[in-house]
C-alpha cells in the first residue's frame, strides 16, 4: 500500500468519525465550538501518531498474548504527556477540555489503529497512517464543532457571524445538538458519496450500518413474535 | 513457565521505560503548571479587589476540609480589600466556585466565577463580568442573598434561576465563614504608618 493512499484514506474514505464511526464519545462531547474540536483533535492526533510509531517499532518485541496491555501502557503514557504539557502551556484550553483529555486513552481509534495497522506495518507507513487518521479525526471534530457553534451560538471561532437579529438555536450546543449535527453531517456525506458513485457509473450501496432496513430495532420488533427465528442478521 | 516469565518481563520492561519517560515530563512541567495555576488565581483576585500595592495570601485551617484562603490587598499598610473563594453544590450541573472580593468596608467589589459546568448560553451567561458586576456589586454581608423570585434582593437571568440561586448560596456561605474568621484575619492595622520604620511599606506610597 502506498504512502499516499494510506494518508488520504484516513481523511475521507475511512474517516474515523464520518465513515468508521469510531471515537464518537469525544466527538459528541467536546464539539461545542471549533476551538474545542480542534484542540481535542490535535491532542488525539499527537497521541495516535506517537502510539502508532512506538507500537510499530516494538511490533516484534511485544508478545501477542500481552499486546493489549502493552498498547494501553504506551497510549496512556502519551496521553499523560499531552495532559501535563497542555496544563503547563495551554492553560485555558486545558481548562475547557479538562476531563476529556485523560479519556483519549480509551478512544477506540487509537487502540484500533495500533491493533489493526501499526502492529503489522513498518514504521514509515504506521506514521503516515497515524497522521492521516488523526487529521481525519481532527477534521471531523472541527466540522462538527463548526456546525454546532454557528447554529448554537451564532459565532465561528468566537466571532459573531450573524447579526443580533439571529437568535441562536441553543439546542445545538447542548448534548442533543451533537447527535443532530452528526446525523445531518452523516446524511450529507452519504449523499455526496452517492452522487459521486452515480456520476462514475458505479452501483451505490449505502454503508450497511446506516440504512433503515438494517436497523436492529426494526428487526427486533418483527422477530418478537417468532422468538426461535434465526439470529438477527443484517439485510 | 518460561513463556510466562518472558511475557511478564517484557511487559515490565515496557512499563519501566514508560514510567521513566513520564517522570521526566513531570519534572519539566511541574513548575510551569504551578506558575500557570498561581497566575490564574492572581488574575481572579486582581479582578475582584480594588487596586492594591501588595497582596498576601493567608490560609486558615490548613489541611482541614474547611480550609480557606483569604487574599488581603494592602496599599501602603492599610487594607484595601479581602478576597476569598466559596463553593456551592446547588448549581444546575455540578459545583460552582466563585471568587468574592470585598472592599475595606466589607461591601462586594467584584465577583468572578472560577469553576462551573452550567448550561452554555443559559446558566453560563452568569460568568460574564458585566453580569456579575450588575447583579452582585455593592451589596454587603447584611444584604439578603436570595434571588428576587425567592424574596431576596438579587437579580437573576430569566430562565436560569437555579444558577442564580447557587451563586447566592455560595456568596452567603463565603460571607458566613468570612465573618467567623475575621478576628483571626485582620490584625489591628496601625492608623498612621511610619513610613521610615515600617518594614511592609517599601514602595514609598504616602
Amino acid at each position: 500500500m502506498s504512502y499516499a493512499t494510506t494518508f488520504t484514506r484516513g481523511i475521507w474514505k475511512e474517516n474515523p468519525i464520518f465513515r468508521l464511526l469510531l471515537g464518537l464519545c469525544p466527538a459528541l462531547a467536546v464539539t461545542t465550538s471549533v476551538e474545542n474540536g480542534l484542540g481535542m483533535g490535535l491532542a488525539s492526533t499527537f497521541v495516535l501518531l506517537c502510539s502508532n510509531v512506538i507500537v510499530s517499532l516494538l511490533r516484534d518485541f511485544i508478545p501477542r498474548k500481552v499486546r493489549i496491555p502493552a498498547y494501553i501502557v504506551v497510549i496512556a503514557s502519551f496521553v499523560t504527556i499531552v495532559d501535563l504539557t497542555m496544563h503547563a502551556y495551554f492553560f485555558e484550553l486545558h481548562r475547557s477540555l479538562g476531563l476529556f483529555i485523560p479519556l483519549i486513552v480509551v478512544n477506540c481509534i487509537i487502540l484500533g489503529r495500533a491493533e489493526a495497522f501499526a502492529s503489522r506495518n513498518p514504521v514509515g507507513l504506521a506514521f503516515i497512517d497515524g497522521l492521516g487518521m488523526g487529521l481525519g479525526f481532527t477534521l471531523g471534530l472541527a466540522v462538527l464543532g463548526g456546525v454546532r457553534e454557528i447554529l448554537g451560538s451564532g459565532s465561528l471561532l468566537g466571532f459573531p457571524v450573524f447579526g443580533a437579529s439571529f437568535p441562536p438555536a441553543l439546542v445545538m450546543i447542548l448534548p442533543p445538538g451533537a447527535f443532530l449535527g452528526l446525523g445531518l453531517l452523516l446524511a450529507g456525506m452519504n449523499k455526496l458519496e452517492e452522487r459521486r458513485a452515480i456520476r462514475a457509473g458505479e452501483a451505490y450501496e449505502p454503508p450497511r450500518e446506516m440504512d433503515c432496513g438494517s436497523c436492529v430495532l426494526c428487526n427486533l420488533a418483527e422477530n418478537l413474535n417468532e422468538v426461535e427465528a434465526k439470529p438477527l442478521d443484517r439485510v | 513457565m518460561k513463556e510466562t516469565m518472558n511475557l511478564a518481563l517484557r511487559l515490565a520492561l515496557i512499563c519501566a521505560v514508560a514510567a521513566a519517560a513520564l517522570a521526566q515530563v513531570d519534572g519539566f512541567t511541574r513548575e510551569p503548571i504551578r506558575l500557570a495555576e498561581a497566575q490564574a488565581q492572581r488574575e481572579a483576585v486582581e479582578a475582584v479587589l480594588p487596586s492594591f500595592a501588595r497582596l498576601a495570601g493567608d490560609t486558615l485551617r490548613v489541611g482541614q476540609p474547611d480550609e480557606a484562603i483569604y487574599f488581603t490587598g494592602r496599599d501602603s499598610s492599610a487594607v484595601v480589600g479581602t478576597a476569598f473563594t466559596a463553593v456551592s453544590g446547588l448549581g444546575y450541573s455540578g459545583e460552582i466556585e466563585v471568587m468574592i472580593g470585598l472592599d475595606a468596608e466589607g461591601v462586594v467589589n467584584g465577583i468572578r466565577i472560577l469553576r462551573h459546568a452550567e448550561t452554555p448560553g443559559l446558566g453560563a451567561n452568569y460568568a460574564a463580568p458585566e453580569v456579575l458586576d450588575a447583579f452582585y456589586k455593592g451589596k454587603g454581608a447584611s444584604s439578603r442573598w436570595q434571588v428576587a423570585k425567592d424574596g431576596g434582593e438579587v437579580d437573576a437571568i430569566t430562565g436560569a434561576t437555579v444558577t442564580g440561586r447557587a451563586i447566592c448560596d455560595a456568596i452567603e456561605q463565603g460571607f458566613t465563614r468570612w465573618e467567623a474568621d475575621q478576628q483571626e484575619l485582620l490584625p489591628p492595622v496601625p492608623i498612621i504608618p511610619k513610613a521610615s520604620s515600617d518594614p511592609v511599606n517599601s514602595g514609598g506610597t504616602p
